[in-house]
């Protein structure tokens, strides 16, 4: 256990130093320029040549690059240009929407998906199989912003049950900013629910056949016992993957859908990094995402060696 | 009640009624209290005002900083933070502003000559339109507590404009703040201050209860400040789409910067459209340094070819959103003037554009770059116009839509665009026009504009400053640094509570109020 655990965590920081080299070099390669940014319209060449002095943006990439890995080896992901606060308190401050979206997301992607796929197929062929198929395929085949903008016309605007953008004022409370989640957290639970569902059917029809499921029922067991006991628990290795890459897919996937529910969180935040050229935040960013990334499939790695005891690494 | 006395009550109150039928309900009296959410195209760069010309920083920072200067209903230089106008010496050389008494800044401190000789001297150093003053300005001194000195070195009739500006703005803050480049406390003398910013939720702003309005009733920027309100909080929506929702469930007091696609949606929500007539234009700035568009003849053939009626009809729709105007002013200003608008063709002239496209020598080979970005749509469905009527004269086009930071950045290079499009509020005073500087992309220069760049900023008499600017504008259509399409105007949605809100290009709220 402990010789894979050690190998997966140098893979781990091999992939993390990749990721900040890629990620430095494709952000100022970008066109783009934060000092013109941060200037406006009306600046002229010259005072835009002035802040980029002041900002450090004159010096050469390798300076810049040998300035910020030094600063991540201290633990300092930087300093926002335009925020004016480190960017580990930005993220930080911006974790709390994308936390709670993610897990309602998937938590309503999960009751849905789970039931979903377990029945259609156990079922299969029938017409419950063929409509919910159907609908995994609309689902899947919907942007989680299209279908955010029909709820919010629906349950924000006509029916008025919920505002339609925003994570409450000063002073809201948890419950009203969770409140502000229903909406975008329905619409991204639903465009994933459809890769869950169908992974578990996929899942589930490789296992319902199996002889260890007639030997169960052989024995007696009821119908759901087998089902869920049985078949589920040994279809649920590759349903686990799925929803560990949903779950890492719906931080960085949020972004769309936080922008168009004027959420604060990461992904917004690195939508207006991205349109401001805020490169220490974009950095940032992009660094914890492949981070967590990182992290869940390492979880799920050792997810597989808990649940499937022949799995080695 | 004897009869006669009844008589004469009966028709007092038959008056009075005839009276309120003539006159409508009488307009409730403004209230004191309520807080409104006013939603805006995103969250600002910065909150200084000084070091940014994005017109999202003066909006917002406008409540809280306030300059010497600003503007009337009518775009004239009115004083804020000055008593009066400037008394100014006969050679035009020295500008004696005397301050108010009694200012205070949001931490208790009273506003003396010391902060405002720091402030404007930190403008003169890194404000965009600070530096552009600081070539004629000899020195900055204090006289007395409540006086300062501004001497120039030759005269420089923009200089009250410039300090009235509300981006790049020469804000009035304590001395210890001015002393350095970036502000770290947001402390002004403005009718509101600080409370909390929350980037991309909300920035919180309440009312400050030491500030001192000018006496008098509300004149534009100017005038008394009222603060009716408790606290204006601004809240970033960056998505268009999700701000015509907001809009339309009602959600905010204010809603800034709509598509004016969305015109008949708002009108049935519960905000209601509020319409800025005129609000700006739409510029194709050409670039005199190099490529095609660096010949006379061809920018003349550019001119020419264009037809603004379609390129608007194109970007805005309904006639109630644009108007087809060469002057670069509207009546509204007091520089609208319609002389040397002889080469502005709604319609386009292709065949004058041919044969200036052939005297220019141009080769069709080499074509000419429209840069444009889809952050604002309307630049892009102008620029898919223009690009057809361009062909149409016989021009090579090549568009490059890039997005907007990409755009900013390369427009500062020479050797990438022949042609790139933007927009401006009408400014209220000419100088402050971004291609009179030499150095705006476009560089625009000869020893024509030299001359009367220099004539309209050294005359002092606002009626000879007209009749100059008149000049300027035949000389911009001759010499062409940019393109006017023509006026276009904004859209905006405002609760049907909320009083007190003109149209404006830089909306403010210290003389909003809600009705209960």
């Amino acid at each position: 256990m402990l010789k894979p655990l050690i190998r997966r965590l140098i893979e781990m920081t091999v992939v993390m130093a990749l990721v900040v080299t890629i990620v430095f070099v494709i952000v100022r390669i970008a066109p783009g320029d934060p000092a013109a940014m941060m200037l406006g319209p009306d600046a002229t060449p010259q005072d835009v040549a002035d802040l980029r002095v002041r900002l450090g943006l004159d010096q050469s990439l390798a300076v810049q690059y040998l300035r910020y890995v030094g600063g991540l080896l201290s633990g300092d992901l930087g300093q926002s240009i335009f925020l004016g606060q480190p960017v580990g308190a930005a993220l930080l401050a911006r974790a709390e929407p994308t936390f709670f979206l993610t897990l309602f997301s998937l938590l309503i992607a999960c009751t849905i998906a789970l039931p979903v796929g377990i029945l259609s197929a156990y079922w299969r062929g029938s017409l419950f199989d063929q409509a919910t198929t159907t609908l995994a395929m609309f689902a899947a085949s919907v942007p989680s912003f299209w279908l955010g903008l029909v709820l919010m016309q629906v349950f924000a605007v006509k029916l008025g049950w919920f505002d339609p953008s925003g994570y409450g004022g000063p002073g809201a409370g948890l419950g009203t900013r969770l409140h502000h989640l229903v909406l975008p957290a329905v619409a991204l639970g639903i465009v994933s629910s459809a890769l869950i569902a169908r992974f578990t059917r996929a899942s589930m029809l490789d296992v319902l056949g199996d002889d260890f499921v007639r030997t169960a029922r052989a024995k007696g067991m009821s119908e759901w016992q087998v089902v869920l006991g049985h078949a589920f628990k040994n279809a649920l290795i590759p349903i686990l993957t799925v929803i560990g890459l949903t779950a890492a897919l719906l931080v960085s996937g949020a972004i769309v859908t936080e922008t168009v529910f004027g959420l604060p969180g990461v992904g917004s935040l690195i939508v207006s990094a991205v349109l401001r050229r805020d490169y220490p935040v974009i950095q940032g960013a992009l660094l914890v995402i492949a981070g967590l990334y990182v992290i869940i499939n390492f979880v799920i790695d050792m997810l597989y060696l808990a649940v499937d005891p022949r799995v080695r690494y | 009640m004897t009869k006669p006395r009844l008589r004469f009550v009966l028709s007092v109150l038959t008056a009075a009624a005839a009276a309120t039928a003539i006159m409508g309900p009488a307009t409730a009296a403004p209230q004191k209290g309520g807080v409104i959410n006013v939603a805006t195209i995103g969250e600002p760069p910065t909150l200084d005002p000084v070091s940014s010309t994005a017109d999202l920083v003066g909006i917002i920072s406008q409540h809280m900083f306030e300059t010497l200067f600003t503007f009337d209903k009518n775009w004239a230089v009115t004083p804020l933070l000055a008593a009066e106008m400037p008394q100014v010496s006969a050679d035009g050389l020295v500008y004696t502003i005397k301050l108010r008494d009694g200012v205070t800044f949001h931490d208790g401190a009273k506003m003396t000559s010391k902060d405002v000789v720091a402030s404007l001297n930190r403008w003169l150093k890194i404000a965009s339109r600070g530096k552009q003053v600081a070539g004629f300005v000899t020195g900055v001194a204090a006289d007395g507590d409540l006086g300062v000195k501004i001497t120039l070195k030759e005269p420089y009739a923009p200089l009250l404009a410039f300090l009235a500006f509300n981006n790049a703005a020469a804000i009035i803050v304590p001395a210890d703040a001015a002393a350095q480049d970036t502000l770290t406390k947001n402390i002004g003398t403005g009718p509101y201050m600080l409370k909390e910013r929350k980037a991309d939720q909300y920035i919180q702003l309440v009312r400050f209860d030491g500030y001192k309005s000018r006496a008098g009733e509300p004149d534009g920027y100017g005038g008394a400040r009222k603060q009716y309100l408790d606290e204006i909080r601004f809240v970033p929506v960056p998505d268009a789409s999700t701000r015509v929702e907001g809009a339309v469930a009602g959600q905010f007091a204010y809603v800034d910067s709509l598509p004016v696609e969305s015109y008949a949606r708002v009108q049935g929500g519960k905000d209601k459209p509020l319409i800025l007539k005129p609000f700006g234009w739409p510029i194709f700035f050409m670039n005199h340094k190099a490529g095609v568009l660096a010949n006379l003849d061809a920018r003349k053939a550019v001119q020419a070819a264009l037809a603004p009626e379609d390129m608007l009809t194109a970007a805005f729709g309904s006639k109630e959103f644009f108007s087809v105007e060469a002057p670069l002013y509207p009546k509204e200003y007091v520089w609208s003037s319609n002389v040397g608008t002889q080469a502005y063709k709604p319609q386009g002239d292709t065949e004058a554009a041919k044969a200036l496209l052939k005297k220019s020598g141009y080769d069709g080979v080499k074509p000419v770059r429209i840069l444009t970005s889809r952050q604002y749509e309307f630049h892009y469905k102008m620029a898919l116009v223009a690009q057809e009527y361009l062909k149409a004269a016989g021009f090579k086009v090549q568009m490059d839509v890039v997005e907007w930071a990409t755009l900013v950045q390369r427009r500062a290079d020479p050797a990438l665009w022949d042609i790139y499009i933007t927009h401006s509020p009408f400014l209220p005073e000419p100088a402050l026009i971004n291609y009179m500087a030499d150095s705006a992309p476009g560089w625009w220069v000869s020893d024509a504009k030299a001359k009367a760049v220099r004539a309209l900023n050294t005359e002092t008499d606002l009626k000879k400053r007209v009749k100059l600017f008149e000049g300027m504008q035949k000389l911009i259509y001759d010499e062409i640094p940019a393109y006017k399409v023509g006026n276009f105007n904004a859209l905006a949605a405002k609760s049907p509570q909320l009083e007190g809100v003109v149209p404006a290009p830089w909306p403010y709220f210290w003389n909003a109020w809600l009705e209960k």
